[in-house]
């Protein structure tokens, strides 16, 4: 029961982070995704003690072990775009292919590159 | 068959659809840890599957994606705590941080408009699919700044998201890439916030330098982004 209140609790935290963050990036009509400020800031209330990792960490964990879950909904969405992949599919194809796969390898190399150097 | 629910009723049917689709999909990924059982794409390919034999257009969807969705902010938020815990190989290896996050980004970038470009893609296409590797919000500024079509963008955005989490880690194993900390990088710069749950699938480290290179990535495309429309410039419609 105290589990389940503690993680409610932490939940607050996040939402409250988020929710600041949304209303931040909505009056100011800054061009930055809501979640991708939520992270900075709170990234940098952890690492100025404002906020301990005991304050968050029960509830972050749980939702970061779901996260993929809240993705599915959206991928769903992909259904609507059929006719756009159909009627150009080869190229749009090719394009998302090889503009994934390249970078995907190029970070994977260079960043495993450099840390072997730094040895 | 889904028209008598009504739309209460039909919302009901579409969550009672998801939720368990995620738990087989997920048990299927743990059982045999394959890369290729991606639970995204693995998970919307059952659920539209099913939606398309039950007659649900996807607006009668919408309603229950924005009901699951709901904590979607606040997770991605909790990204940071995975990020504190490893915030020394955030200062031991910045460098090869930017470096890779901004080569990738570049690439992902210029590959994809350099393609619809060359295959005589109409100018909207090709600025909706330039911002493609970053978060939806970022990729609809980018691609009204060059005047892309923004539902177009972000369903290139999903469509990235999609392929880089289902290929990704296949693709890593095949470069030999083994190192938690390039991996989760690639995944991060490549397909955003979907790579990034796929990455904190195979682990807590990965799945923290995945949300930093997303966060990164994000910045990085839009700072480059006028230098390849000008770039495309040169390149030919074939």
């Amino acid at each position: 029961m105290t589990q389940t209140l503690k993680a409610l609790g932490q939940l607050a935290v996040l939402w409250l982070v988020y929710w600041c963050c949304d209303w931040f990036v909505t009056f100011t009509g800054l061009p930055v995704p809501a979640t991708v400020l939520g992270v900075i800031v709170l990234f940098l209330l952890l690492v100025s003690g404002i906020v301990k990792l005991h304050h968050v960490q029960d509830a972050a964990d749980l939702l970061l072990k779901h996260l993929v879950f809240f993705f599915i909904p959206v991928a769903v969405g992909l259904m609507e775009w059929g006719g756009v992949f159909y009627e150009h599919g080869l190229i749009l194809l090719a394009a998302i292919l090889v503009s994934t796969i390249v970078p995907v390898i190029a970070v994977g190399l260079a960043t495993q590159r450099m840390q072997r150097r730094r040895g | 068959m889904a028209p008598h629910l009504g739309q209460g009723g039909t919302t009901l049917l579409c969550i009672a659809i998801t939720v368990p689709a995620y738990i087989l999909v997920r048990s299927l990924y743990l059982r045999y840890k394959h890369p290729l059982l991606n639970v995204v794409a693995l998970g919307a390919a059952v659920i539209i599957t099913a939606l398309v034999v039950l007659g649900i257009p996807y607006k009668d969807y919408v309603p229950a994606k924005d009901i699951m969705t709901v904590l979607l902010g606040p997770a991605t938020v909790g990204l940071a705590v995975p990020l504190y815990r490893y915030r020394q190989l955030l200062t031991r290896n910045g460098a090869a941080i930017l470096g890779s996050v901004a080569l990738g980004s570049f690439l992902a970038m210029m590959l994809a408009a350099f393609l619809t470009k060359l295959g005589g893609l109409p100018s909207e296409v090709v600025m909706s699919i330039l911002p493609k590797s970053v978060s939806i919000p970022f990729a609809v500024e980018i691609a009204k700044i060059y005047h892309g079509v923004p539902p177009l963008a972000a369903a290139f955005v999903v469509a990235t998201g999609t392929t880089g989490s289902l290929l990704g880690g296949w693709l890593l194993n095949l470069a030999r890439v083994s190192d938690p900390m390039a991996r989760g990088l690639a995944f991060g710069t490549v397909s955003h916030g979907q790579g990034t749950a796929t990455a904190l699938m195979e682990g807590e480290q990965q799945g923290a330098m995945a949300g930093l290179a997303m966060i990164l990535s994000g910045i990085f495309t839009a700072g480059f982004a006028p230098i390849v429309v000008w770039l495309l410039e040169f390149v030919p419609a074939i």
